[in-house]
């Protein structure tokens, strides 16, 4: 068992914040509490709470690709929506069979990977300039939902599902393990276990030798290059990973409410995982984890609460962040806070 | 005389096409050949000039003085929206089209909290004319006439007066150009200004074609981004016209046969095969012809 300590060290590398012992005391902490917590929570209250984590690993896919890749894209919601009809159409023809929710999950993840590596293909392999990704990417999206949008009527239907136009797809069945289905406080757990193995493992990926050249890319890319790295490969396979945790995200989405529209894969929504990583900071995988979960609840919030400016607030949020905190709001206090010994030497954050 | 009218409805296809691609990038493209920044507010901005249109319009203002009038009231909103924000980014391509975005956000959603779901339309000014059986709108026949005045324009600005000089030798390299004497900061600032007056200018001339939304500038978007993929930033005038033409010729056919929407998408696949083999966009190749042409002049 020599390779646990070997982890464990990987798993508090330098390519996070948060590694002092302090940190990692109030991370378990964390982790124990939102586990409890539900107690307290009536089952629609812990629904809701999983509807904030759901959106998780569509964000640290972007925030690996964008802050720690150097490569940014605007279309991650086009994935969320690939694997959320996917799943809706697979799952939905199979209803009555107890693996049908486990098959069209693996369907959509699959989709998902194969979009984004033919997308992937041209960009990378083109060797474009820095700013044709997060166009193209956007273009992407804007398409997808122009053609889902247009898919009213009862020919556009795959099997016994239709894709419902601007309507959307309704009635799309929960996630089964076996017999059982996942929903109310089941649901919540197996979200939050999903997206703490995500946020680990992709803690472990960034601090590994894979991860170093990564970050080696988005300092340098010629330099990484002519140290013998493909980095055309390099970057194909992080963009596909992101696809496919965006993909995730998805699923959880679908399987959550049961539904999807086209407006998810829209611009507004387009916008959101940009914002959640800008906003948290995209150099740090805990950062974008926090304000993912914060920025969700806020705008779940103030949308509920029928305020119409929500996607203001939202928009000026990302220009004042982009100002005064370049770096993302999480990372400069992790940075000042220390400094001004408000919290004794390095302290880490709950989320 | 059939066959004239079906060659000149054939050519007034690929021109409709064309023109509407070269007018909803142009704004787009003077920003990005200068400053190496897509303005992702683009839409946005096209939003503002048919609003802009759209209020004058219904206070008795004749249409071509509203165009006008749309190009100067989002040339001048770009103008501050440089010095206050855009200004901060330059040097940092992918700060500046997040912060851009959020601009766009707040623009549309703006606009929709200020002045309500939808402005009244404008009709389209002008009847049509007849050539053989088919029937040609006039005023899509001027758009296309206007697009040749505004490329003609931008040259002649670009080439003819000091002010392009200076901003020909700032996009080539600043730095120098800076050490020279060029101004580089004023330059930058009337350069998204003149991009945002055509976005403003774009967006009024389409404003009788379009339902006039907040939303309206996503449709002309994703075209508008195609084309500028395609056209790369090497050279604003044969980026701008090569690649408009270009994706005509690709739209144009598959469209007609396929509809709008196969059309749009025949565009996305285009642009990822000549990404391929441009990566650095048709103006690229363009300019390494011209360059080379020159050298052995």
């Amino acid at each position: 068992m020599a390779r646990v300590p070997h982890i464990l060290k990987l798993l508090s590398g330098p390519e996070d914040i948060g590694r002092s012992r302090w940190f990692w005391a109030v991370f378990i902490a964390a982790c124990v509490f939102m586990l409890v917590y539900p107690r307290w929570l009536s089952e629609f209250q812990a629904t809701n709470l999983a509807y904030y984590l759901l959106n998780v690993p569509i964000a640290l896919g972007l925030g690996l690709l964008w802050g720690y890749c150097g490569v940014l894209s605007f279309g991650q919601v086009a994935y969320f929506g690939i694997a959320g009809y996917t799943y809706g159409i697979v799952a939905g023809n199979m209803v009555g069979d107890d693996f049908g929710p486990i098959a069209g999950s693996l369907c959509g993840i699959a989709l998902c990977a194969v979009v984004a590596a033919i997308f992937g293909y041209f960009v990378f392999y083109g060797r474009v300039q820095n700013w044709i990704v997060p166009i193209l990417t956007l273009v992407l999206t804007l398409l997808l939902e122009t053609f889902l949008g247009q898919t009213a009527g009862y020919q556009w239907r795959v099997g016994s599902v239709q894709l419902g136009g601007y309507n959307g797809m309704t009635g799309i069945p929960g996630f089964q393990l076996g017999s059982h289905v996942v929903m109310g406080y089941d649901f919540y757990y197996y979200v939050l276990i999903a997206v703490l193995a995500i946020y680990l493992g992709l803690r472990l990926l960034v601090n590994s030798r894979h991860g170093k050249v990564l970050l080696a890319i988005r300092e340098d890319p010629i330099r990484t290059e002519l140290l013998g790295y493909d980095i055309r490969a390099r970057q194909l396979v992080a963009f596909v990973l992101a696809a496919v945790l965006a993909g995730i995200s998805g699923l959880f989405y679908v399987q959550w409410g049961n539904y999807i529209t086209p407006s998810q894969v829209g611009l507004l929504q387009a916008s959101l995982p940009v914002v959640w990583v800008a906003v948290g900071g995209r150099e740090s995988l805990l950062a974008v984890l926090m304000s993912t979960v914060a920025l969700n609840w806020l705008n779940y919030t103030l949308s509920s609460e029928g305020y119409q400016y929500a996607l203001i607030i939202t928009g000026a949020l990302l220009v004042v962040v982009m100002l005064f905190f370049p770096s993302g709001i999480v990372i400069a206090l992790a940075r000042e806070l220390p400094k001004r010994g408000l919290f004794g030497r390095r302290k880490g954050h709950a989320a | 005389m059939d066959s004239f009218a079906t060659i000149v409805s054939v050519i007034y296809q690929f021109a409709t096409n064309g023109a509407f691609l070269l007018l909803s990038a142009v704004g787009l493209i003077v920003i990005l050949g200068m400053m190496n920044i897509i303005n992702l507010a683009h839409g946005e901005l096209m939003m503002m000039g048919a609003y802009t249109a759209s209020i004058a319009w219904h206070r008795n203002v004749p249409f071509w003085l509203c165009v006008i009038l749309a190009f100067f009231v989002v040339g001048i909103f770009g103008a501050v929206l440089e010095r206050a924000i855009v200004r901060r980014f330059y040097g940092r391509e992918l700060g500046a089209l997040v912060v851009t975005w959020g601009i766009s956000l707040i623009l549309s959603q703006g606009a929709l909290a200020v002045f309500g779901p939808f402005l009244p339309a404008i009709p389209i000014p002008g009847g049509s004319v007849a050539v053989g059986q088919y029937s040609f709108s006039v005023y899509w026949l001027s758009i296309i006439a206007l697009c040749g005045v505004l490329i003609a324009g931008l040259w002649a600005l670009y080439n003819h007066t000091t002010i392009g000089l200076q901003a020909r030798a700032a996009m080539q390299n600043p730095a120098m150009a800076k050490a020279l004497g060029v101004n580089t900061d004023r330059i930058y600032m009337l350069t998204f200004s003149l991009g945002a007056g055509l976005a403003g200018l774009s967006g009024a001339l389409f404003a009788p074609t379009v339902s006039i939304a907040p939303f309206m500038g996503q449709q002309f978007v994703a075209p508008a981004f195609i084309t500028v993929v395609v056209g790369g930033a090497a050279n604003v005038i044969t980026g701008a016209v090569g690649s408009s033409v270009l994706l005509s010729l690709v739209k144009t056919p598959i469209g007609f046969v396929f509809g709008a929407f196969v059309g749009t998408v025949a565009l996305l696949f285009a642009a990822l095969i000549i990404i391929r083999l441009m990566p650095d966009g048709i103006s690229a190749v363009l300019q390494r012809q011209i360059d080379r042409r020159n050298r052995f002049a």
